[in-house]
């Protein structure tokens, strides 16, 4: 943690948090299930987009910008939802997370670069060995390494929006201090499972 | 590896009225991290234990424990389980 993160926040830090912590898309991450369906959709998105921008720009398919620009608005939906399942733990500064989202933060971190070190080494392995082989390899340099590249970039977030654990009952008011369900819980919570190390 | 810490913050929260939310900002942190807490998926760092505490006006030992509580009934009508 640097002294940056411990500086007061700033008015885009407060705008900011206060737009991964709006609710009114939380049905759509509510389960796991959702949760992963949107993640899914996410890469699948995300691949196709890869696909078509390649093909623009290295194919001069002019078909494909416009496909491309097709799944922009999706693609931006789907990373919204993500972000909002996470409440912006990778959008916000750290000095506007707490100390659990902190470490959720390093956590999915670390998370990503183990699954990026792995993809990483296939990669490898594959492109040496098409090279042993004699393929030429040439031609599909700049898309693997785009796709590698933009992999490298979401790999975090699909991580976060994996990760995201079932939000706790929100009581915004004490009327509402709706999850005595919970307390069930003053049991369930003593006696709650360990976190996993 | 982390070590489980028992807490009793559901049932001191709704016996004082207060919301997740509420309790969330007078200690600083998000309200997702008090819920967690209270579920036992995360364990409170030592700063923000003692700010709980402070909060509720209750020694921490009240609050958070490394042994499970035993429950109130057993400890009002003193009775062993």
């Amino acid at each position: 943690m640097t002294a940056a993160d411990e500086r007061p926040l700033t008015s885009y830090d407060r705008r900011m948090y206060r737009l991964m912590n709006r609710r009114e898309g939380d049905a759509l991450h509510a389960t796991a299930a959702r949760r992963r369906a949107v993640v899914v959709g996410h890469v699948a998105l995300t691949a196709v987009a890869v696909a078509a921008w390649l093909f623009s720009v290295v194919g001069e398919q002019r078909w494909a910008t416009f496909a491309m620009l097709g799944l922009l608005l999706p693609w931006c939906v789907a990373t919204g939802v993500i972000n909002s399942s996470t409440r912006g733990l990778l959008e916000l500064r750290v000095r506007a997370l707490d100390e659990r989202q902190r470490a959720e933060r390093v956590q999915v971190a670390a998370r990503s670069r183990s699954v990026m070190l792995w993809l990483l080494l296939a990669v490898a392995v594959g492109a040496g060995a098409l090279t042993l082989k004699g393929a030429d390899t040439e031609g599909y340099l700049f898309p693997v390494l785009f796709s590698v590249f933009v992999v490298h970039w979401l790999m975090p977030l699909w991580v976060a929006g994996l990760s995201v654990r079932d939000e706790p009952h929100f009581d915004e008011g004490v009327d509402g201090l709706d999850d005595l369900g919970d307390l069930g819980g003053a049991a369930e919570a003593a006696d709650a499972r360990p976190p996993r190390p | 590896m982390s070590e489980h810490v028992h807490n009793r913050l559901a049932m001191v929260r709704a016996e004082r009225k207060v919301s997740r939310q509420r309790l969330a900002e007078a200690v600083g942190v998000h309200y997702q991290t008090i819920g967690y807490i209270e579920r036992g998926q995360y364990n409170p760092s030592l700063d923000l234990a003692l700010k709980v505490a402070k909060f509720f006006e209750l020694p921490v030992e009240a609050l958070f424990s490394l042994e499970p509580f035993r429950p109130l009934t057993d400890q009002v009508y003193g009775r062993n389980q």
